[in-house]
């Protein structure tokens, strides 16, 4: 939901949902994010306090007795942070395009009408900020992809695509964790691991970490 | 030791299994014994009233509640009454619940036998020692 | 210690969730129904959250391979052991070489369930992994080697269970002592969430109003009802955000979709409403096929019912603890 003014509302007893403001999801927002998500975190009802695109959910340890209150603490939170730095790392990804590690590249090439090596060149550009982690286990909701390969949702989901699966959803790309359903389309593939359970923190990459892919290879 | 009366209902029993009667029920002064095809006997020596617990047969035992609360005959969850008069029961075998707050507690059969009657009616609030049933 | 002898599809291991990690990817996963799970612990003087075997599709039949004890909770499934009625709601020693089943829950007892759950002494002992024994199965770690449990499997307890005493002692499940009912329905609270004043009116009223039935693509990640379709007041467009068991989806096709344990930890589809958490065990106990209705309820009565349960927890513990050593027999 898109307002002037950012909305704060619950989910259930469980957790509390805050969405920033505006139209347009854009990076600057999403520091603001992280810098909220430090100061509520540190707040004795808040488990977590975990960014998503645009917007923070605050799980709750116990279920605040007045929740106008935490609601009007946020607020006032949101006016007062500046954005977090982007630090944190930059990892490279190697990308095998196309062929079996990409079995919808040929929905991308239709959609936008570009040549397999144009989608390629362009998907490989950019610096990609991990915006927040979600969906499964390690993986990195990305902003910065180029608009001219942003390509819809698939109609009917696949049921299973691998880890490593480098897939564009509509305006964003992402690469799958784990093995699992996914409405994207998977233009690739990566063999690096994002998450393990064993691991201190589990996962590769946090927000505020950055990610590049390179092309290992192109099938066409 | 054996019980005449059991072992010449149990001969009528086996005789009524070859026939499509159902229930075959004698009466006499004093005695009423009801025989059921599928097995189970159910035999009283006086009427279905309570007089004072006990019933003729020697080797009867009352089962007796070992605390306050209030006495189901079947599993809150089920419709079925755990027991019904005529039951074969095992020992350990759960006969009734007591019902104190969110506990229940099962009221076993402290031997092998057979559920004679019930005492106490569903529902009804016993205490520590009230009679619950009668077993054979 | 027991083996799996016979087992049904998503049988797995399961305690009361893992928290904490959202912040990875990870979601809560845990008990459908904790109530059953919780009663179970402390049935055999467990920890309330200790790991316990949750069965949703049935026959499933284990062996106990050393001396010990067990508890069974959740939907009636006229669990046997060698071959004779274990109560249900109930906690018992067990000798090695027993075997305990469970059947296909009836439609006809006094609660339809569909979910059993299997506690041991000490609960489950599998390795805690991120502060929780349950299963992640997006991932595959947790519970019993992060998967579903096989034939032939075999589980630890992490109690020999000789303490247990044999006490006869069962609970009265909250279904029937807390019962929520509307119209022959199980009822569920929910709250309405952000996206409810998108919908249309009409919509709105028609969400408590009408029954939804619980269709077959109903499971630990979700589960879809049918019934009137909710109809938006305009297009949504909506950005990926963090949701949790509870949260009512609306699809394009206005069929709600509650997200349950196994739910993504984020999703992008509006939310209508959110279960309150204290009645999510009432909707993951609902069979496939039944019908549930919605109470929309306030935030002060979603705390109040979250205070009943924890309630009834403490008062079972305490009861339980006091009648170890009893009988129901003088």
């Amino acid at each position: 939901m898109m307002t002037e003014e950012p909305v704060f509302s619950l989910l259930g007893t469980s957790a509390g949902l805050f969405e920033a403001p505006g139209h347009l999801m854009t990076l600057p927002t999403q520091q603001r994010i992280w810098s909220l998500a430090k100061v509520a975190q540190a707040w004795p009802e808040v488990r977590e306090a975990v960014p998503g695109m645009n917007n923070l959910m605050l799980s709750f340890k116990t279920p605040p007795r007045r929740v106008d209150e935490l609601e009007q603490r946020l607020l006032q939170a949101w006016r007062e942070v500046s954005p977090l730095e982007l630090g944190g790392r930059l990892i490279e990804l190697p990308v095998t395009y196309g062929g079996d590690a990409g079995p919808h590249m040929a929905d991308v090439v239709a959609h936008t009408g570009l040549s397999v090596d144009e989608i390629v060149e362009l998907h490989i550009a950019p610096v990609y900020p991990v915006y927040a982690l979600g969906s499964h286990p390690g993986y990195c909701y990305l902003g910065g992809m180029d608009a001219r390969i942003a390509t819809p949702r698939r109609k009917v989901p696949v049921l299973s695509i691998p880890g490593g699966a480098v897939s564009i959803g509509g305006s964003q790309t992402g690469v799958s964790a784990s093995t699992g359903p996914s409405g994207w389309n998977t233009i690739g593939s990566s063999p690096m691991e994002f998450f393990h359970p064993d691991r201190d923190p589990p996962v590769l990459l946090q927000h505020g970490d950055s990610i590049r892919f390179r092309v290992e290879r192109i099938i066409r | 030791m054996t019980d005449p009366t059991l072992d010449w209902t149990q001969q009528i029993s086996g005789w009524l299994a070859g026939t499509d009667i159902e229930l075959l029920e004698l009466r006499g002064p004093g005695t009423r014994l009801r025989l059921k095809r599928n097995g189970s006997i159910r035999s009283n020596g006086s009427d279905d009233t309570v007089q004072n617990g006990t019933a003729a047969g020697s080797s009867a035992q009352v089962v007796r509640a070992g605390s306050v609360g209030v006495l189901l005959h079947a599993h809150p969850l089920r419709r079925e009454p755990l027991v019904r008069p005529g039951d074969a029961v095992r020992a350990g075998q759960a006969l009734a619940l007591l019902q104190l707050g969110a506990v229940l507690l099962a009221v076993a059969a402290p031997r092998d036998g057979v559920v004679k009657r019930l005492l106490a009616a569903h529902g009804s609030t016993v205490g520590y020692g009230t009679p619950l049933v009668e077993l054979e | 210690m027991i083996e799996i002898l016979t087992v049904g599809a998503l049988t797995t291991v399961q305690d009361l969730g893992r928290l904490g990690a959202l912040r990875w990817g990870v979601g809560t996963a845990g008990a459908m129904d904790p109530m059953a799970l919780a009663a179970g612990n402390l049935l055999l003087g467990n920890e309330r959250g200790s790991a316990a075997i949750e069965v949703q599709v049935y026959p499933f039949r284990v062996r106990f391979t050393h001396d010990g004890a067990f508890a069974v909770t959740g939907a009636d499934c006229a669990a046997t052991l060698d071959g004779l009625p274990v109560l249900p709601w109930s906690a018992h020693r067990v000798r090695a070489g027993q075997e305990l089943a469970f059947s296909v829950p009836q439609a006809g007892g006094r609660w339809r369930a569909s979910r059993a759950y299997l506690c041991l002494p000490g609960g489950v002992d599998v390795p805690e992994v991120l502060h929780s024994r349950s299963t992640q199965l997006r991932g595959a770690f947790g519970g019993f080697e992060g998967r579903p449990l096989r034939r032939g499997d075999v589980l630890r307890s992490a109690a020999s269970g000789a303490e247990f005493i044999a006490s006869d002692i069962g609970l009265l499940p909250p279904a029937l002592a807390m019962p929520l009912e509307r119209d022959g329905c199980t009822a569920i609270r929910a709250l309405p969430a952000a996206e409810y004043g998108r919908f249309t009116s009409a919509s709105c009223v028609g969400f408590w109003r009408n029954e939804w039935k619980v269709t077959p693509h109903s499971d630990r990640y979700g589960f879809r009802l049918a019934g009137e379709a909710l109809q938006r007041a305009a297009p949504m467009e909506m950005r990926s955000h963090g949701i949790v068991p509870g949260v009512v989806q609306v699809p394009p096709d206005g069929q709600p979709i509650v997200q349950m344990r196994d739910a993504q930890p984020s999703g992008g589809y509006p939310k209508f409403a959110t279960v309150i958490e204290a009645d999510l065990w009432r909707l993951g106990q609902a069979p496939i096929g039944s019908r549930v209705r919605f109470i929309e309820t306030t935030w002060d009565e979603a705390l109040a019912a979250q205070a009943e349960l924890e309630a009834w927890l403490v008062e079972a513990e305490r009861l339980v603890g006091l009648h170890r050593n009893s009988r129901g027999t003088a």
